[in-house]
């Protein structure tokens, strides 16, 4: 059986104003599909987190996009934060570091973005290429829930 | 767009017997943080009352906000003044554990 997929593709300056119509449309999509208000809260965060990242480092001072694709699998919703700047990621260098264990003398103000991305979503994927930008795709498999939106 | 941020994120502050209450209204994420900043930057500073952040009409945090809100965990914890947030929505709250500054502003809390 062939999996149809369905696929939303929105292309928005990379600017920090931006980032908010990504969830309104993310919002839109994901009860849509069915997703609980509880999911929903937390692709929020991830796919901003992928967007913030795009906006602070991809482009440096230089005007550029972010084109995020929604496809809407059978039973999951993928996301795609793809930017075409320059292949810095000072957030997964970071490694996705939390505050647990630690001293808050010691804690690092960085590198939380990159970890909730990966917590809260079912697979994150990162690929980089020199010069050809940075695409980040997210998976939440949709849960057989009572509470919809 | 500078008009929208406003309506987005905002913020009110009250000082009452020694506890300064920021109560914060909205979606702070990377577009507001400065605003955010703005506002919270004279107070921190302050040592004779405690900082408060009451999230209780916070709709929207990533690690941009919580970013900001253990920088300024650090400042108060250097000078020893406290700082501690109240009335945090569910879904805020499990980003504050899963993080792990949940624990911070806890031992804020309970310190004396």
């Amino acid at each position: 059986m062939i999996e149809e997929t369905e696929r939303i593709v929105i292309s928005l300056p990379a600017t920090a104003e931006y980032v908010d119509i990504v969830r309104l449309n993310l919002y839109g999509i994901a009860s849509k599909m069915g997703f609980s208000y509880e999911e929903i809260e937390d692709m929020k965060v991830a796919v901003s987190e992928a967007c913030n990242n795009t906006v602070l480092y991809a482009y440096k001072q230089d005007a550029g996009k972010m084109e995020i694709t929604f496809e809407i699998l059978t039973d999951a919703l993928s996301i795609t934060v793809k930017d075409e700047g320059e292949s810095f990621e000072p957030w997964r260098q970071a490694g996705g570091v939390t505050l647990h264990e630690k001293e808050l003398s010691e804690a690092p103000i960085g590198g939380l973005g990159f970890y909730l991305m990966q917590a809260l979503m079912d697979d994150v994927r990162v690929e980089t290429q020199s010069g050809q930008g940075t695409r980040v795709t997210m998976v939440r498999r949709l849960q057989r829930s009572e509470e919809k939106v | 767009m500078n008009t929208r941020k406003s309506l987005k994120f905002s913020t009110t502050t009250q000082r009452e017997n020694g506890v300064i209450t920021v109560s914060l209204r909205g979606e702070l994420d990377l577009s507001a943080a400065p605003d955010f900043r703005k506002v919270m930057d004279p107070l921190v500073g302050i040592d004779d009352a405690d900082l408060v952040l009451n999230l209780k009409e916070l709709k929207y945090i990533d690690s941009t906000g919580i970013g900001i809100f253990l920088s300024i965990l650090k400042a108060r914890h250097g000078m020893n003044s406290k700082f501690y947030v109240q009335e945090v929505p569910d879904h805020i709250r499990k980003l504050f554990e899963m993080t792990g500054i949940a624990k911070f502003f806890a031992e804020q809390e309970n310190s004396q």
